[in-house]
């Protein structure tokens, strides 16, 4: 597939902002090793912001953002009508919380509803790839567990340097803790990408030539795909570049979303944590976007079978 | 939930010519069709780009001495179970109960081209000027004209086809042309894998042998 800057930007700033969610929920829930006004006036106000980042970032894949309105109403069959659902709404629950504190303490139960849109919004996103059957490489778990590892990954760094630039530090652990789940998550994430690699080699095309014309006999081949110039089709669904190209956005994503942040994390457990850990943050956050614009090259659709040979 | 009528093409590769005629009375009839244009970009420059419903595609097979050149015509195959029409957000992709012609309301399409991913044929195709999402419409403005001939209600490319190669008909009418052709001359689906269910069949090439023996004699 065609990768997309608009929903390159919308995954990977709405992930991020999600892990960040995620590990507020998680401070709160298991209350406090840090102040409450930690998690309240900065934690929220940034993941919202980031959302709505990512909620200005998705309009641009529209070729209509004038009427995207309208994309409520199939919620009942389209992930990708939940999705446009599930987004205002988790931004809505963030502010509702945020402006709740003002005169009341926040009740428990409200924060597990926030828990539940988040990963409400995570199911979404990841759903509209995973429910495409025949792109195989998107149609498997995988697909929403690389979403949220990653998610988790980037928001979760972005909590410790806010940690750090507030200087609100855990008073009953050590901050050294977070860092050590931070390297734990990305372990994860990438183990995850690795396998999934392996499975995108080994993955077998259930259709082929024979079975998208249904002519008979062997050796079946295109001598022209009917037209000379282009079309929605030559351009939508492949990447257009070179094998060699691919190969560098897979080093570089290795690197810089996985390889770098982890070595830069453990530099912060000894030196200038606050600045590794901003470091890791950018450079890990360049590789999400590779990670992500891989994750659309990487995605062969059926259709292509179609459009081979131009004569 | 099928639809009681099922308003489909069967193209016949017996005859298909590769013309392209088909092609061009498609783009013809419904680049002037009150639903506006379906848009050429850079028409007359060194890469243009444009919108069809409609392609002729050339496909080879075997070896030579005994191989054959095969004329493909592709537009929207209207599956009965349509993977197009759920993932759409909006509602404007939708498959009509009374003929299952699967069509696209330009009014609510927002050009998210969701549904263009969901198909695995590649049979939409997004509008470059009007950004709406665009597909066969089985020229639903023909076959229900009020002011068309009756010899005329149908679609453009059938009516364009020098060979006959395309049937137009309601293939879950088992006594219309069209199921007729499919059950004699065993018609099949594309891409069965994904259970889509396509409305549209082809019919098999059928090779004479004797014509080449009857060569080889002269």
């Amino acid at each position: 597939m065609r990768p997309q800057f608009s929903i390159i930007f919308f995954t990977t700033l709405a992930g991020m902002a999600q892990g960040l969610l995620l590990g507020l929920i998680l401070l709160k829930i298991f209350d406090a090793f840090l102040p409450g006004d930690f998690v309240i006036q900065l934690g929220l106000p940034v993941a919202f912001f980031l959302l709505c980042l990512g909620l200005f970032a998705s309009f641009f894949h529209l070729g209509h953002p004038e009427k995207a309105w309208r994309a409520v109403m199939m919620w009942r069959t389209s992930w990708l009508s939940r999705e446009v659902i599930a987004l205002p709404l988790l931004m809505t629950i963030v502010m509702v919380i945020y402006f709740t504190t003002s005169w009341m303490e926040v009740p428990l139960w409200l924060w597990f509803v926030l828990l539940l849109a988040n990963l409400f919004l995570w199911l979404c996103t990841a759903k509209i790839y995973q429910s495409i059957q025949f792109i195989q490489e998107w149609s498997h778990p995988s697909t929403l567990l690389n979403f949220i590892f990653l998610g988790i990954t980037s928001g979760w760094i972005l909590m410790e340097i806010l940690i750090l630039l507030s200087n609100n530090l855990p008073q009953k652990i050590p901050f050294s803790i977070f860092s050590t789940l931070a390297l734990l998550f990305l372990s994860l994430a990438c183990l995850l990408k690795l396998w999934t690699w392996k499975r995108n080699k080994g993955l077998k095309p259930k259709s082929n030539l024979a079975s998208a014309t249904g002519i008979k006999g062997n050796n079946i081949r295109q001598i022209s795909m009917g037209f000379m110039g282009g079309s929605f089709n030559t351009r939508e669904f492949f990447h257009h570049q070179s094998t060699y190209f691919i190969q560098n956005i897979r080093n570089i994503v290795l690197v810089c979303a996985y390889l770098l942040p982890f070595i830069l994390i453990v530099i912060s457990f000894f030196l200038l944590p606050t600045m590794m850990l901003v470091l890791s943050l950018c450079i890990h956050y360049g590789g999400l976007i590779a990670e992500r614009w891989l994750f659309f090259a990487e995605a062969n659709h059926p259709q292509n079978l179609y459009y081979q040979r131009v004569a | 939930m099928k639809p009681n009528k099922q308003l489909a093409l069967v193209i016949d590769l017996n005859v298909c010519v590769g013309c392209q005629a088909c092609v061009t009375s498609c783009k013809e009839w419904n680049t002037s069709g009150s639903a506006g244009p379906l848009n050429d970009l850079n028409a007359y420059e060194s890469s243009p780009s444009g919108t069809f419903f409609n392609r002729v595609q050339t496909y080879e097979s075997g070896v030579f001495p005994n191989s054959q050149t095969i004329h493909f015509p592709k537009s929207c195959l209207h599956c009965e179970e349509p993977p197009c029409v759920p993932v759409c957000p909006t509602g404007a992709s939708y498959k009509r109960k009374e003929d299952g012609i699967v069509l696209v309301d330009y009014d609510k399409c927002i050009g998210c081209s969701y549904c263009s991913w969901a198909c695995p044929y590649g049979a939409r195709e997004l509008d470059q000027e009007r950004q709406v999402m665009t597909k066969c419409t089985l020229c639903v403005d023909r076959i229900y004209s009020t002011t068309l001939p009756e010899s005329e209600k149908k679609p453009a490319c059938v009516l364009a086809c020098p060979t006959s190669a395309r049937i137009f008909g309601d293939v879950h009418d088992k006594n219309s042309e069209a199921s007729k052709a499919i059950q004699e001359r065993s018609g099949y689906t594309l891409m069965p894998e994904w259970e889509t269910q396509p409305a549209n069949h082809y019919l098999p090439r059928k090779i004479n042998e004797d014509i080449h023996s009857q060569g080889d004699q002269r």
